[in-house]
């Protein structure tokens, strides 16, 4: 519970106060700057001088020097006694007078002024008339129920207001328009402007000494039932909880942020901030107990005391330093007001962060983060505590004085394994946290490399993403890192990002190759070859073909294939050479070339025979296996087949010379049709396959894009080798019949009326016939309809053209060509179709600088 | 700081004002100390900061109540359910000390430690997971509800007419009445959250009025509450 807030030390000693006369006792006290004033009880004031030593640390931080020893007239004892430096004047209540002193001889002024019957009085600290020459004083009158209001000044007392209250005042104190009243059973606000009153709470005088104090600005503390000691504002309210004193306090006084009280055997501090009791001092005899200007000041009857508070960072370190976090930083929030801005911020941050450490030594990390967050510590104070995180070549130094009390994390957790994982678990949530902020401006490096360390030590995933996105780890400290770490995967990607491509490639390809070990990617390989694609570096791509080739054929080739698209724009890959390398590979090179024949469309005869060679010398290959490949014949036959009819680049004798011999017919009939043998490609197709359905294809894929003609001369072709067979085979016929009905539009019908059998129903060729004649039709109509179109468009132009001759065109001297603006002299010229009449070569060269302009060159004329 | 509203919590002694705020407040339930005095909190609530003043039910602290309430936007009314002396109280002792608060106060009722009666039903907000069971089921430790729902509804009905509030403008007795339990959690959280709901409005107007959270004393028409007669 405990702070040390103050300290207790003796100012005036009863010896030097009095000497050797016991009976006298000290009855007030006043302080103003350096001045001390003692009154006793039988009507005497000593005057001390207060003088403040600098350094702190000497046992009684001021020093006290007697001045005056001053007897009144009177031997009564001295009421109350006030300052007003202003106007260097002591105010002094005795025998229920107000006598105005010089401050310093203590003489009474020479006019005398007075105030009469005052039974206590009290000054405002806070008045609203703001003359300087004055002070407002506040007394209880021995009048019954009765309070006056005076302006003292100089040397003349005056009074402003007098005013009764329902029931006898017993305490006071003034703020502004505002008196606060301890009336006999009630405590009330009183606006001696208004009049209006705010009873506050009641209490009973009888029972208790009331206590009245100001606080500040339209607040003050009472002293309320139970010992509370109750805050309230000038409206009434109470703004802050109560603090909890014993039930006989006698006196109280206020040292921000401290409430400091007096009861019979005690002083007790509580702070405003919390309410909390922060202290307690034993002292005995106390009957005074006041603060002059935030000097707090404790009297027995015998002896004056003056409470020391310790500084303010002294209290907040000494709560940092049992781990009272929050009280700690509301006591440092606390002193906000007090402090310079500037001078606050750096303390209120440093006990943030030393606050910070704290909850992070008891594992608090949620706390923790949010006073290191918000305190912008400079991480690597808390990196720091980690052994080895640190890059060597850091030059952190830790803050002086230390922030915290550890020397490293071992110390902290005591070798305990589950803490230190939890506080490595924090720090990584910490730093990647961080890492993207102002925080980590000027150490990104040292964040970096200690996130990676984390990371790698922990095996934590996001250590790749560290290492593919933009990163500060520093290289030789991270390299040896993770190597200590078996991380080679990622060692690569540090080799990587640190431009040192080879590097990463040789340990990746040793990890493949079950030299070194690391399970971080399963999929290493296709990882190197996507690597390898889009590297940049084509020597290394070069280097590690052949590795590559040989682990995967399929997937390997794609470092030729699935370059990225600049780099195949550039064709920084020689086709030659890459075919060269790839010999050894053939499944490999039939990819390539399939990449370069079919993919990138590269119109080279050898790479499209290179490639139909090779599907063939497979077909053939395949086949020679008998059944057991079927399936991977057809699809290589399909891809053979596919390029034999799309490309026309390939050397089809050469092929052809292959494939003969083969039983490859339909192969055959499509170099045939290559070369335009087409009765040889349909004599394969019909007599040998019998395949009517593939030759009626055939005819329509040598057609294509050829025009209807050469449509015709095939399907022709096609009919006579179904029909002009020696033998007469129903089963040729049935093709032919089903051929002319199916393509009736392919034909034409006088033709092949002439070519069918004469034996044939009308029946059978009943579609054909009709599907000719409507064609027929068809296309005599469409012809129709083209001609008359071009007749009526003919129409149109001769119609235009005797319109444009209906006016005549005017030539004079005067007229000029609106092209080179020069008159006219030849009867030659040229007319537009706007009326505008130029020269003839002008308009010639016209037509030459502009071919796009069409209607210039419409029409011309001659007169 | 100073707070944009003030929210009171009144009733007699042992009703559970403590435990209730530092239920909603502290997400716990512990034993208190008998409140000395009073005590606040502050809560963020959106923008604004709402104070929360628990205080001393303690005859002894009776006069204290009328400061506290003094500006008050909102003032919850509690009582014990198995306790009829408690909601006496409320009518006796603590409905007069809300003559200072703020005129357009909200008036909550809330009867506190549902939990230790038969007819409460379990608490699907509690946050305590280990509800106590009796150890021998043949006694039973619930004991009879003393005040029912029905019985804060007709105080509150009486809290506007001492108020001389017309019915029709107040909020419905039936959505000002709460039951609560700050042993199990039930129903505390509702209760504090309607309460903000309700009184940001206040606060807003009181800000746009740019009035201070009192009743002027210089301006004693527009508190027509006041009973006072001191106006010259
Ligand atoms: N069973 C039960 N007991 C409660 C509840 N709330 C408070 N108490 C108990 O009632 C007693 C008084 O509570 P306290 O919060 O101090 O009441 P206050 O005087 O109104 O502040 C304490 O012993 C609490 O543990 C509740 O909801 N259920
Ligand atoms: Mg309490």
């Amino acid at each position: 519970m405990s702070v040390k807030a103050f300290k207790l030390v003796p100012a005036v000693e009863w010896e030097i106060l009095m000497g050797d006369r016991p009976r006298i006792n000290i009855e007030c006290v006043e302080c103003c700057g350096r001045n001390l004033y003692i009154g006793t009880s039988e009507g005497s004031i000593c005057h001390f001088l207060l003088e403040e030593k600098n350094s702190p640390s000497e046992k009684t931080p001021f020093s006290i020097s007697k001045q005056l020893h001053k007897y009144l007239s009177v031997r009564k004892a001295v009421g109350e006694l006030k300052a007003a430096s202003a106007l260097n004047r002591l105010l002094v209540l005795c025998d229920n007078t107000i006598t105005l002193m010089n401050m310093i001889n203590l003489e009474p002024i020479p006019t005398g002024a007075r105030i009469k019957g005052a039974l206590m009085f009290t000054l405002n600290e806070n008045p609203v008339n703001g003359d300087p020459f004055c002070v407002e004083v506040c007394i209880v009158s021995v009048k019954r129920r009765t309070i006056q209001i005076y302006l003292v000044y100089e040397d003349k007392v005056q009074i402003v207001k007098e005013f009764s209250t329902r029931e006898q005042p017993c305490a006071v104190a003034v703020d502004g328009h505002y008196l606060c009243l301890a009336l006999t059973t009630q405590y009330i606000i009183l606006n001696y402007n208004t009049g209006a009153s705010q009873d506050l709470f009641p209490y009973s005088s009888e029972e208790r000494r009331p206590i009245v104090k100001r606080i500040g600005r339209e607040e003050f503390l009472l002293a309320g039932p139970g010992g509370l000691g109750m805050f309230a504002t000038v409206d009434g309210i109470s703004q802050r909880a109560p603090v909890h004193w014993s039930e006989n306090v006698i006196g109280a006084a206020l040292c921000f942020p401290y409430v400091v009280a007096l009861d019979e055997e005690f002083i007790t501090v509580h702070s405003m901030l919390d309410q909390q009791q922060k202290q307690t001092l034993p002292f005995k005899d106390g009957h005074i107990l006041q603060d002059f200007e935030g000097k707090v000041i404790v009297a027995t009857t015998k002896g004056v005391y003056i409470l020391v508070p310790l500084p303010l960072e002294r209290q907040i370190q000494d709560l940092l330093a049992s781990r009272r976090v929050e009280e700690a930083l509301v006591l440092a929030k606390g002193a906000e007001r007090n402090i310079p801005k500037e001078k606050f911020q750096t303390m209120y941050k440093r006990i943030l962060q030393q606050a910070g450490f704290i909850q992070f030594g008891q594992l608090q990390f949620l706390e923790a983060k949010e006073l290191f967050r918000s305190s912008q510590l400079d991480v690597r104070e808390l990196i720091s505590l980690y052994p080895l995180l640190l890059p060597t070549s850091s030059s952190f130094m830790r803050s002086h004085p230390p922030l915290h009390e550890y020397a490293d994390l071992n110390q902290l957790t005591q070798g305990d394994q589950e803490k230190m994982i939890k506080c490595k678990q924090f720090l990584m949530s910490y730093l990647s946290e961080v890492r993207s902020t102002d925080v980590a401006n000027g150490c990104k490096e040292d964040i970096d490399t200690a996130l990676l360390k984390l990371y790698a030590e922990s095996n934590h995933e996001s250590l790749l993403d560290l290492l593919v996105s933009e990163n500060s780890c520093l290289f030789a400290d991270s390299a040896a890192w993770l190597e200590k770490h078996k991380k080679f995967f990622a060692l690569g990607l540090l080799y990587h990002s640190n431009g040192q491509d080879a590097a990463a490639l040789q340990l990746w390809v040793q990890i493949v190759n079950g030299d070194i070990q690391d399970s971080t990617r399963t999929d290493l390989y296709d990882y190197i070859v996507d690597f390898l694609t889009s590297c940049s570096d084509h020597e290394l791509v070069w280097k590690y073909a052949e590795w590559i080739l040989e682990q995967s054929e399929e997937v390997g080739v794609y470092i030729f294939t699935k370059r990225p698209l600049e780099d195949q724009e550039k064709n920084s890959f020689n086709p030659d050479d890459v075919i060269r390398c790839l010999k050894k590979y053939p499944v490999s090179l039939v990819k390539y070339l399939e990449h370069l024949v079919l993919e990138k469309r590269i119109k080279k005869e050898k790479y499209h025979t290179h490639l139909a060679v090779l599907y063939l010398n497979e077909v053939l290959r395949l086949k020679s296996l008998g059944m057991e490949r079927q399936e991977k014949l057809t699809e290589t036959q399909a891809k053979l087949r596919n390029l034999l009819k799309r490309s026309d680049l390939y050397r089809v004798h050469f092929i052809i010379d292959k494939v003969a011999g083969t039983d490859l017919h339909t192969e055959c009939a499509i170099l045939y049709g290559k070369l335009e043998e087409h009765d040889k490609a349909l004599h394969i197709l019909v007599h040998e396959l019998k395949d009517f359905s593939a030759a009626e294809d055939y005819c329509l894929w040598n057609s294509e894009s050829k025009g209807l003609p050469y449509r015709r001369k095939l399907f022709h072709m096609l009919l006579s080798a179904y029909l002009n067979s020696s033998t007469s085979n129903p089963e040729l016929n049935m093709a032919a019949v089903d051929l002319l009905n199916n393509h009736a539009a392919e034909f034409d019908a006088a033709w092949v009326l002439q070519l069918i059998p004469a034996s044939w129903s009308v029946q059978l060729v009943s579609s054909f016939l009709m599907g000719a004649m409507r064609e027929g039709l068809h296309s005599q109509r469409m012809t129709e309809i083209a001609l008359s179109l071009a007749k009526a468009e003919n129409l149109i132009y001769k119609h235009e053209k005797v319109k444009l001759k209906e006016s005549p065109v005017l030539l004079s001297d005067r007229k000029l060509c609106q092209v080179c603006q020069k008159p006219f002299c030849e009867p030659a010229f040229v007319r537009y179709p706007n009326d505008t009449v130029v020269h003839t070569h002008c308009a010639a060269k016209r037509l030459v600088n502009s071919n796009t302009n069409h209607h210039l060159s419409s029409s011309s004329g001659r007169t | 700081m100073k707070p944009d509203g003030k929210v009171v919590l009144l009733g007699d002694m042992n009703v559970g004002k403590t435990s209730l705020l530092h239920r909603y407040m502290e997400r716990r339930f512990q034993d208190t100390v008998s409140t000395v005095g009073g005590a606040f909190y502050l809560k963020q609530w959106g923008p604004h900061n709402i104070s929360i003043w628990d205080t001393a039910g303690r005859e002894q602290f009776h006069g204290l109540g009328s400061m506290y309430c003094r500006g008050a936007a909102a003032v919850i009314l509690t009582y014990d359910v198995t306790n009829l002396q408690s909601m006496v109280e409320l009518e006796d002792r603590f409905l007069a000390l809300t003559d200072s608060a703020s005129p357009d106060c909200l008036f909550i009722v809330a009867g506190n430690k549902v939990d230790l009666t038969d007819a409460c039903a379990f608490l699907p907000e509690s946050e305590d997971k280990q509800i106590e069971k009796p150890p021998n089921s043949f006694i039973s430790t619930k004991v009879k509800k003393q005040v029912h729902v029905n019985d804060a509804i007709a105080f509150y009905r009486k809290i506007l007419k001492y108020k001389m509030l017309d019915e029709v403008n107040a909020p419905a007795a039936e959505k000002m009445c709460f039951e609560t339990s700050a042993k199990t959690g039930y129903n505390v959280d509702h209760l504090f959250e309607t309460i903000f709901e309700m009184v940001v409005p206040v606060i807003l107007q009181q800000k746009a009025e740019g009035l201070p959270q009192t009743v002027d004393l210089n301006n004693c028409k527009t508190a027509k509450n006041t009973h006072s007669g001191c106006c010259r």
